[in-house]
């Protein structure tokens, strides 16, 4: 009995190859844009060769930069007025507790005056002196206790936008057929996997903590992070499922989400990412993006659970609780 | 936060998407996003620097080099020494180059 004719192309995945082209194409344009720049100017290539400076690195430099600026204290984004202008963090926290005391029904109002006071006007990396302040507000107002640099690991910035991410595959062949949505606008499925993989092997081995991580993930960008690539597979593990709260500096919402996904990506303006549950949570199903503050949850005992931080049942006029 | 000084004038969102729905693996979703990025700054230097006098090349690559984050000082250096359109030229720019990377991954593969 003859042997079945040799095939290849139904054994070809077309994803795949649709990936391999479209990878191939952007290198092919990376490296006309390269040429195009060191044909025209050798001398910058020569000075950036000697300042070590690789232009496919460029944003990790940036980050690098830009946290050496705010560990100083050097404050290179704001002038010096804006500094001086600011309340002292003893200041802060004195006006809060005055403020526990004559309206302990309003936290959000306070959560939301006292940012007001720390925060700069556009959203940029904050100094310590201000994530401090802010971890002592979080600590008191909203009831949960962060830090933005914990067991020396630091985020980019702290202070960014949030970006609205799709629900994640929690194991192999998960979809929007079994898997929860959110009531109205809700995002679907994301193509690929997160940074960390499927949730579990399988749908058996999901369990409900697993479910609730991917129903509350959080997407940071630890691919710039300037030591990311040197400080592995210590960073991978350390961040897989930290737990972050993301306040919405807007309105006051906050809510405790597990990081599983990496991105997105900076040139979109973002810094941060949520599922379709935190940022349903965070400003309504309308809410796409906005600006927030993340901070890692100071939770050894893992006692914090993930979803909404509930501090405040009371809206205020004009900032609803649940819409932006 | 990982900020370069033209990000402001230019808007990927599209481009971000259309490389998730593509990307197979983290890895390569990655490996796109930053080969879109040395596109564009590759790009962007080489507007600056064909419209800045040869002579401030290397005092504009010492800023850069030095905080390539920072819009207000580098577009206050090139606003001296270029004129003050140099920002909606840069942004014209980059956005022709969005416009091609989204028609190139969007088209027929």
């Amino acid at each position: 009995m003859g042997k079945d004719p040799a095939r290849t192309t139904d054994l070809v995945n077309k994803k795949r190859v649709e990936s391999e082209f479209l990878r191939n194409k952007l290198k092919l344009k990376s490296l006309e844009a390269k040429q195009s720049l060191f044909g025209a100017y050798p001398h910058v290539e020569k000075y950036l060769a000697e300042k070590g400076l690789d232009l496919s690195k460029l944003r990790e430099h940036s980050a690098k930069v830009i946290t050496t600026g705010a560990l100083t204290g050097t404050l290179l984004f704001a002038p010096p007025m804006m500094v001086k202008d600011l309340p002292s963090p003893k200041e802060i926290v004195k006006s809060i507790a005055d403020w526990e005391t004559a309206s302990p029904e309003a936290p959000q109002k306070l959560l939301l005056d006292s940012l007001k006071e720390v925060l700069p006007a556009g959203t940029r990396p904050l100094d310590r002196s201000q994530e401090k302040t802010l971890e002592q507000i979080f600590d008191r107002v909203v009831g949960v206790k962060t830090k933005a640099a914990l067991e020396g690991e630091h985020l980019n910035t702290t202070y960014g936008y949030i970006g609205a991410e799709q629900h994640l595959m929690r194991y192999p062949g998960d979809t929007m057929k079994t898997h929860p949505k959110v009531a109205q606008d809700d995002e679907g499925m994301a193509p690929g996997r997160g940074a960390w993989g499927y949730f579990a092997p399988s749908k058996t081995q999901l369990s409900d903590n697993l479910v609730e991580t991917e129903k509350w993930y959080a997407v940071v960008q630890t691919l710039y992070l300037p030591d990311w690539s040197r400080r592995q597979p210590y960073l991978r593990d350390w961040y897989k499922y930290r737990k972050v709260l993301i306040v919405n500096t807007t309105n006051g919402n906050a809510v405790v989400a597990a990081v599983a996904d990496s991105g997105p990506a900076a040139f979109t303006g973002k810094s941060f990412g949520g599922s379709p549950e935190v940022m349903n949570y965070l400003g309504g199903p309308r809410y796409k993006k906005g600006p927030v503050v993340v901070f890692f949850v100071d939770d050894p005992e893992n006692r914090v659970k993930l979803g909404p931080v509930d501090y405040n049942n009371v809206n205020i006029p004009g900032v609803a609780l649940t819409q932006v | 936060m990982s900020k370069l000084f033209f990000d402001h004038l230019i808007s990927l969102d599209e481009v971000a998407a259309e490389i998730k729905k593509s990307a197979k693996t983290t890895e390569e979703r990655e490996e796109m996003w930053s080969l879109i990025d040395e596109i564009i700054t590759h790009k962007a230097l080489d507007v600056i620097l064909g419209r800045l006098e040869r002579h401030h090349h290397e005092e504009f690559l010492e800023i850069f080099h030095k905080c390539p984050h920072d819009e207000v000082i580098i577009f206050g250096f090139l606003k001296e020494k270029v004129g003050e359109n140099i920002e909606e030229i840069l942004k014209q720019e980059l956005g022709g180059v969005a416009f091609d990377l989204l028609k190139e991954i969007k088209g027929p593969r």
